[in-house]
């Protein structure tokens, strides 16, 4: 499947803003079909089988965090949603409930064209394996070896900062949610204990940024979750 | 706090005080007996007129008449000769005697007047009393909810009732007090009695002229215009038509001063409600104004420009259409920015938003403000002095972090290109200052208050102001956290802005990590 010929289901209901989505992805080299209401683009998505999903939030049949629901009772298709600003806590259960990433309203285009191709691209690299190698910027990290550089310096990581660090790396680039992020590392029983998720980033920016209080690489997204940087 | 006077006259034991006087002749007696071959008769006399003086003073008139009737038959048989015998020969000790009687009679009545008076003044501060106090406790009530309850307690210490206060609903029906009862509310209000009540305007139940089977009393509330309630008073041991005067006129004092304070209370709300409904209006005003300015110049240019391609796109060259096209997007990027500051300000005055505190590493809350406004911040020298391990602190992070934004905007607007932002963090005992500050023109004195106002902005001219909302939101936030901002002038020129942020609570452990490094 070649990048550029890939197939985006755009479900969103303002008439004008899908013609200027599909206008501008057309002009990438994608295929776009879309759908106005939820249920249409989940018909859709079971007919055409699109590579990728832009969804708004804000849909005039059944709400948006239903579509991806059930989407993801079967399909692990990427998703997209766009939402409005202030809906932190939309965007959270969006991701929770499996969206890839997300953009508030307004944002540029070039800006979902970035995110769209890293997320092609993220599927065609990794088909469910694991990554070795992670690089971004002066850090380096050897997940197999778990050997952490920044520059020529080697850093030690605890077992839990290296755990925290390669959950970040598999979403490298994207946004993983607070309750993500705590799930994974410390488990299902610690989703309300935010504050080790806090300490523990603190350290890692501690160990991997030149100044921590001016992250280049381990982004906050606030109110949603972190960022690491994708090395491209 | 009880009267202690409540219903006092009836309460007096008469008999007891008949024997009182009884006693005194007795002792008198007995006294001038043994003190016979010093006194003369009319000395005895006068000891008797002594001790009426002490009965009609102390126990009131009666006993003090029963004791002068008692007195005449121990006089003449005791003392005036013959002796031992109740006649009396000497006339002078007759007339004595006769004396004594109508001095009795008119002292008796003297006293029982002068008991009366004091009793009705002990009675008048009493009242006067309890009424300071019953003012003084209104005075300082302002929800209606309170009123009440200093009604109904005053009422109870009072009357010995318990009571409760019944009002209309939205559709002016009477229905059951919807808070919680006090001990002292009466329950079982009969509110078919209230209602005729309220309709009426006149005192029911208890032996009052309507209803007067009904236990509890009824008694209308009325205020500046007409009834706007009932209280139900239940009244066990005495019926409304035995009650005095003062007692009337005490619960009429009593509704008055309360019915009085809810007036006061509802029309207080009432130009609170008025005073905001202005302010909303203010708000609006000023909002459409600046819609009108700030969002209709982008506005128009953009449509010039988009206009200009899409009718004379054909005949303009790459370099043209290229200025038009960023024209449209940077003036589109201006509008959204206003509209995003407008509709912030709309939710924060709107009561909107709840908190939603977490635990945050203070370093992360500058980390991602700066992040936010990577690009613009871009090519502007930034020093952050921070402490290493700083506690963490609750805060709601998205705001937080808008108030930060708007902060360094400002910063970055205000002052020129390449002069540093100064960013601070400063621990204190109870909680942290974040400091922000520029090298730019600063602040005038007389306007430190004021640029946290809605719409305000220094100089109404700078083509670089925006809308005038930044730092009000910045305030509106700061405040929502029960926190504070404030600005000041830096020495050797900008401005700097210190938020406070207060430690609410202790910041919780973790347990920490078997520290097993990965080498």
């Amino acid at each position: 499947m070649s990048v550029n010929k890939a197939l985006l289901l755009l479900i969103e209901d303002d008439p004008q803003f899908q013609m200027l989505l599909s206008t501008t992805l057309e002009n990438q080299g994608y295929q776009i079909v879309t759908a106005t209401t939820g249920k249409e683009g989940l018909i859709v998505v079971r007919n055409q089988q699109p590579n990728l999903i832009v969804l708004d939030l804000g849909l005039p049949d059944i709400d948006g965090q239903e579509v991806i629901r059930s989407l993801r009772k079967w399909s692990e298709i990427p998703i997209i949603v766009l939402s409005a600003r202030h809906q932190e806590n939309e965007i959270t259960q969006a991701l929770d409930n499996g969206a890839d990433d997300y953009l508030t309203k307004p944002f540029s285009t070039a800006v979902l064209i970035s995110r769209i191709k890293a997320l092609l691209r993220r599927v065609t690299k990794i088909p469910g394996g694991s990554q070795e190698y992670f690089q971004v910027g002066e850090i380096k990290i050897e997940l197999t070896k778990r050997l952490v550089l920044v520059g020529e310096r080697e850093v030690s990581l605890t077992p839990i900062e290296f755990k925290l660090l390669s959950i970040l790396i598999r979403h490298a680039g994207f946004v993983v949610t607070h309750r993500q992020l705590l799930e994974q590392v410390w488990g299902a029983s610690y989703i309300e204990h935010s504050h080790y998720l806090r300490i523990y980033m603190g350290h890692l920016r501690h160990k991997l940024e030149a100044d921590p209080a001016r992250p280049k690489y381990l982004l906050t997204e606030a109110g949603v979750g972190y960022r690491l940087q994708d090395g491209g | 706090m009880k009267n202690p006077y409540f219903s006092k006259d009836t309460a007096e034991p008469l008999q007891a005080y008949l024997l009182w006087g009884i006693f005194i002749t007795l002792a008198l007696t007995s006294i001038s007996w043994l003190l016979r071959q010093v006194l003369t008769p009319s000395n005895i006399l006068l000891l008797y007129m002594l001790g009426v003086f002490f009965v009609a003073l102390r126990f009131g008139f009666w006993p003090s008449i029963f004791a002068t009737l008692t007195i005449i038959p121990a006089f003449a048989y005791f003392f005036a000769p013959p002796i031992f015998s109740l006649a009396i020969d000497d006339q002078e000790n007759l007339i004595g005697l006769l004396l004594l009687l109508s001095v009795a009679g008119v002292t008796s009545n003297l006293a029982k007047k002068i008991r009366h008076q004091a009793y009705m003044a002990e009675q008048r501060e009493w009242r006067a009393s309890v009424l300071y106090s019953l003012s003084k406790e209104l005075a300082e009530a302002s929800k209606e909810k309170e009123i009440i309850e200093i009604g109904v307690r005053y009422i109870y210490a009072e009357f010995g009732g318990q009571n409760t206060f019944i009002f209309p609903d939205e559709k002016g029906q009477l229905t059951y007090p919807i808070e919680a009862a006090l001990d002292i509310s009466l329950k079982g209000v009969n509110l078919g009695v209230a209602t005729w009540v309220f309709d009426h305007g006149e005192i029911a139940g208890n032996s009052a002229e309507s209803f007067p089977n009904e236990p509890a009393l009824y008694v209308p509330v009325n205020g500046v215009k007409g009834t706007i309630g009932v209280i139900a008073l239940g009244l066990e041991s005495i019926k409304i038509k035995d009650f005095l005067s003062e007692q009337k006129q005490l619960l009429d004092t009593y509704v008055y001063q309360i019915v009085h304070t809810l007036e006061r209370a509802q029309s207080a709300e009432v130009a609170k409600d008025a005073i905001l409904k202005m302010q909303s209006e203010t708000l609006r005003n000023s909002l459409l104004s600046s819609i009108s300015h700030d969002l209709r110049t982008p506005l128009a240019t953009i449509v010039g420009a988009a206009s200009t391609l899409e009718t004379d796109g054909a005949f303009l060259d790459e370099h043209s259409k290229r200025k038009l096209v960023t024209v449209i997007s940077e003036e589109a990027q201006r509008m959204s920015d206003l509209t995003i500051k407008i509709l912030e300000m709309a939710r924060l005055e709107g009561g909107e938003v709840v908190l939603n505190r977490q635990w945050y590493a203070p370093e992360e809350i500058v980390g991602s403000a700066l992040q936010r406004l990577d690009k613009k911040l871009k090519n502007r020298p930034i020093t952050i002095h921070m402490p290493d391990n700083l506690a963490l602190i609750q805060i709601d992070a998205v705001l937080l972090q808008q108030v930060m934004v708007n902060l360094l905007d400002n910063a970055d607007k205000y002052s020129p290109v390449g002069l540093p932002i100064d960013i601070s963090v400063v621990t204190m005992p109870l909680g942290l200052f974040i400091t922000i500050a520029d090298r730019g023109p600063g602040i005038p004195e007389q306007f430190h208050q004021k640029i946290f106002d809605k719409f305000f902005r220094v100089n109404d001219e700078c083509a670089q102001s925006g809308v005038g909302l930044g730092l009000s939101i910045c305030k509106a936030i700061i405040e929502a956290h029960g926190e504070e901002i404030r600005v000041s002038n830096r020495n050797g020129g900008g401005a700097l802005f210190q938020v406070y942020l207060p430690l609410l609570e202790l910041p919780p452990v973790i347990n920490e990590e078997v520290s097993e490094f990965i080498v």
